[in-house]
């Protein structure tokens, strides 16, 4: 049942991108805290400060289920951030434990630069790799103090980090952008940022972002399926306050 | 090769891989159970030589500010260069000895250790003031957060209960019958995300698993 779920999940995003391919029109979710970015580093052009941005502790590693789409998804991201900063001038300095990311964090600022017609801008000791959790946040929060970034975008997944690095970016008076789909650490980036991507938002940030018709198709699928699912949850609730576990038998298949 | 074939092959072997590892877990073809275990061997492979680079990485950078004396930063470079040394020397000797190295393990055990423990410790005195900035009650909303996690912590803290034996039960309430089914739809419509942005991975929509930049 799992494996049908999948297909049918899979045919139905395939549907709605090749429908918007075609050019019908896809009424797509809108996200505040994408909007907000060309404001963080605006904000940063102007004050003279640098862009602070991290995809979190992530587990240290890329290969790990949970956290590893998340740091994928903060890097789409982090592409746009860096065109944004490569555009306006401003220095983005990038921090992360995931030590597996660093070639395609190094590459993703590079096309970047490159994409800006500034190849010059980019520089490797802008991004900065501490191995583990505690050498990163001290390595962090001692960036922090000492350059004042104007924003801070923590974007990712998360852990302990979130309120440390939301809580010393709100003492600087950084304008923050944070997401995560990590949901113990969604409580500490909504109550530290002032604009948050919460769960499914981080994925589909970055299909907001490439702004491709047949991307945000998928996003309509993804919709859908939102509501198959309330609907299943519907009936699962009725036909449990019925004493039938008929769904559920056929969900377990 | 040209940037467009590099690009196609990245996404051939991503595609390949991708789909043995979903057959694989939903069904059992023993020749590609053998291939998903190889694999996964491989990434482990390919894993623990990222650490390896990490740590030249971690030497590059840290040597070159010792080299051009950055400012304010230079001495906790060469702070580092120390430290990497004697870990790095520690961890070889163990390594020729064939057992763990009993300084390195003290080592460990009592300054990494410690030093993490204490700023683990720290991100109390940061959850309090997050607390402090969510629970300001600016709003009706923001009022509602407040009453519930007043009877949340009330509840938790021992002297709730001897206050009034309410508050272990309607905090409870909060917890379970509020904040579970909360949880459980970020997680169901976080994985619906995930799916859809694996879909756009295997497409090659994405750029984050390539190194592109954003469109």
């Amino acid at each position: 049942m799992a494996l049908l779920l999948l297909v049918i999940s899979f045919a139905l995003f395939y549907f709605y991108m090749v429908r918007a391919k075609k050019g019908a029109e896809i009424s797509a979710r809108t996200f505040p805290a994408v909007a907000a970015i060309p404001e963080a580093v605006g904000r940063a052009a102007e004050m003279g400060k640098p862009v602070y941005y991290t995809t979190g502790l992530g587990m240290g590693t890329l290969n790990n289920p949970l956290n590893g789409p998340q740091t994928l998804a903060g890097i789409s991201i982090l592409g746009h951030v860096t065109r944004l900063c490569s555009r306006n001038g401003v220095r983005i300095d990038y921090f992360t434990p995931i030590v597996d990311s660093l070639p395609l964090v190094e590459e993703t600022m590079r096309t970047a630069y490159l994409m800006e017609g500034n190849p010059e801008g980019f520089d490797t000791n802008h991004i900065h790799f501490q191995q583990d959790q505690s050498p990163y946040l001290t390595a962090s929060l001692g960036y922090m103090q000492r350059e004042r970034p104007a924003s801070n975008i923590m974007l990712g997944g998360f852990y302990y980090e979130s309120v440390v690095l939301g809580e010393a970016g709100n003492t600087i008076g950084a304008m923050q952008i944070g997401g995560s789909a990590n949901t113990h650490q969604l409580p500490f980036l909504v109550a530290t940022c002032d604009y948050t991507l919460i769960m499914e938002e981080l994925y589909a940030a970055s299909a907001e972002i490439a702004g491709d018709p047949d991307v945000l198709g998928s996003l309509k699928g993804e919709d859908i399926l939102k509501f198959v699912v309330l609907a299943l949850l519907g009936v699962g609730f009725l036909l449990g306050l019925a004493n039938n576990a008929t769904l559920i038998n056929i969900l377990r298949m | 090769m040209s940037e467009v074939y590099k690009r196609e092959l990245v996404f051939l072997v991503a595609g390949l891989v991708a789909a043995v590892m979903i057959v694989t877990y939903f069904l059992d073809i023993p020749v590609l159970n053998g291939l998903a275990q190889q694999l996964q061997v491989w990434a482990l492979i390919i894993q623990l030589m990222a650490i390896g680079l990490g740590a030249i990485n971690l030497v590059r950078v840290n040597y070159r500010h010792m080299q051009q004396k950055t400012e304010g930063l230079w001495i906790f470079s060469a702070w580092f260069m120390v430290l990497f040394a004697i870990m790095l020397l520690l961890g070889l000797v163990g390594l020729s000895t064939g057992s763990e190295n009993a300084i390195y393990s003290w080592v460990f055990a009592n300054v990494y250790t410690s030093l993490s423990s204490t700023l683990y410790a720290i991100t109390g005195f940061y959850i309090f003031s997050a607390a402090y900035r969510a629970f300001r009650a600016r709003n009706i909303d923001a009022a509602i957060l407040l009453i519930g996690g007043v009877f949340v912590i009330l509840a938790n803290a021992p002297v709730g209960a001897v206050i009034w034996k309410g508050f272990p039960i309607i905090g409870g309430w909060f917890n379970i019958s509020g904040q579970v089914p909360a949880m459980r739809t970020f997680t169901i419509t976080g994985a619906l995300g995930l799916l859809a942005y694996g879909f756009r991975t295997l497409l090659g929509k994405e750029s984050g698993f390539y190194g592109e930049a954003g469109q």
